[in-house]
């Protein structure tokens, strides 16, 4: 059953978040991994391979508009779902890179069903 | 000493403050208009799958759509502030109006190279840029929900460009925007009143002046306004009259990409790359206004299309956000004769 699991790698700089979140998607059936910031999502993507990334934009440091660059520069593959509370960021152009943008909300509904077709779309279902 | 000067055609004030001891050249830009360095760009050769299929695109014979091999490219805005489907549905709301949030946002990809800026660019490639904002400008015009058609372009992060790739944008609006409205207006008054066309009137006048004219060319003007509102304020417009800029013929796009990228260089070289916004003041579209046809009835006299540069370098604060007016601390004459005493070729 576990090498089924999916990997989802959550970088937020909450830690609220990261403990719902992973709480919520363990439920799911995914394996989860979090990171609080942008910086360690970009180590963990090169260490434990992820199968999926949400992502939250504001953060200390490096933005996630920023960290999407870097990590489309290096790996063109890996499924990215943007999670901002603020929907303003989608005007700008990077965030197009992402397969998805998912704005936050307190119930994970849409942030699910979202990771299950980027999932699927991207052939790692 | 500072002068007021009024705008003709927005009636609007402007503060012309020119600073004692500051020159020109003061206001070079220290920050390149960059909006910063990314790493990876959607819009770049060879992602086009990081974009919405294309509506548009200038490319080699045979190459596939959505593929490599275009010039110019346009794509509808994957997340759009107003939606295409759907109906307008105009309504008041007590004493408010509403209408449903219908409209058109594309993104006209100005050519395949991460770096390549307008000022660079063949005019070759800048007339195709034109001949892209003419097509798609049509063919938004055709829908009748939509009373204007706007072409625009960002350029550098504190001018709102989110992206360093060149780039430009169409909105289509069910609504006339209301700094065009007053030009309308402005244009239609002195049209009942003179039977001549505003803005003729004032380029045959600069043109005889001379002191705020950066170029003037078999077709086209480029001039800094009387009552500019920004420093280095720049107005480019075609010298015979013209209301719908989707009317302009090829040879005029040719002519229209030299003037611009000259205009363009010297900018550019005279203030360090500065973030500036260009818009296209374009003629509303009519089709969906049948009840108020006879208002329009003189739009093909007295409207003239024209683009608008305004360069991004001294910030817009509560003074001009409380009074409509501005301050400009550059003379439109000083900020001419330096732009066109800057050598560039």
């Amino acid at each position: 059953m576990d090498e089924k699991k999916k990997k989802l790698l959550i970088a937020d700089d909450e830690e609220n978040i990261l403990i719902l979140y992973k709480l919520e998607f363990e439920e799911e059936g995914y394996e989860v991994l979090t990171a609080p910031s942008a910086l360690e999502a970009l180590k963990l993507i090169d260490s434990e391979k992820p199968d999926l990334l949400i992502m939250d934009i504001c953060m200390p440091e490096m933005d996630g508009i920023e960290a999407l660059g870097k990590i489309l520069s290096k790996n063109n593959k890996l499924p990215v779902i943007l999670n901002s509370a603020y929907s303003s960021y989608k005007d700008n152009f990077m965030s197009w890179c992402a397969n998805a943008y998912v704005v936050k909300s307190s119930d994970l509904t849409e942030l699910k069903e979202t990771v299950t077709r980027v999932l699927k779309e991207a052939g790692r279902n | 000493m500072s002068e007021l000067r009024h705008d003709p055609i927005q009636k609007r004030w402007v503060i012309i403050a020119p600073e004692r001891g500051i020159r020109p050249s003061s206001y070079y830009q220290v920050q390149p208009g960059s909006a910063g360095e990314d790493e990876f760009c959607p819009f770049c050769e060879g992602n086009e799958d990081k974009t919405p299929p294309e509506i548009l695109a200038y490319r080699e014979s045979g190459m596939p759509e959505n593929g490599r091999g275009w010039r110019v490219r346009v794509v509808p805005n994957k997340y759009p502030a107003l939606r295409i489907e759907g109906s307008l549905d105009r309504k008041g709301v007590g004493y408010y109006d509403a209408m449903g949030g219908i409209g058109a946002h594309e993104v006209i990809i100005e050519t395949p190279f991460h770096d390549e800026d307008m000022a660079d660019m063949s005019v070759n490639n800048l007339a195709r840029i034109f001949k892209a904002f003419k097509e798609r400008m049509t063919d938004l015009s055709q829908d009748s929900r939509f009373r204007y058609v706007l072409g625009f372009k960002n350029y550098g992060k504190s001018a709102g460009s989110t992206l360093d790739h060149p780039h430009s944008q169409i909105i289509a609006l069910p609504i006339t925007p209301r700094n065009v409205a007053m030009e309308l207006k402005s244009a239609k008054e002195h049209y009942q009143l003179k039977e001549r066309c505003l803005f003729c009137d004032i380029f045959q006048y600069e043109i005889e002046a001379g002191e705020r004219i950066i170029r003037v060319t078999e077709d086209f003007i480029g001039y800094t306004p009387y009552a500019s509102r920004f420093p280095f304020e720049i107005w480019i417009a075609p010298r015979t009259h013209s209301h719908d800029f989707t009317l302009i013929q090829d040879k005029q796009m040719n002519s229209l990409a030299e003037l611009l990228k000259e205009v363009l260089m010297r900018l550019r070289k005279a203030l360090n790359n500065p973030p500036y916004n260009l818009i296209i003041h374009n003629s509303p579209n009519i089709k969906g206004s049948k009840k108020r046809s006879h208002y329009w009835e003189t739009l093909e006299y007295d409207w003239h299309w024209h683009i608008e540069l305004t360069p991004k370098i001294i910030p817009t604060a509560g003074f001009e956000w409380g009074t409509g007016f501005y301050i400009n601390p550059v003379s439109p004459e000083e900020a001419a004769k330096y732009l066109r005493e800057i050598e560039v070729y």
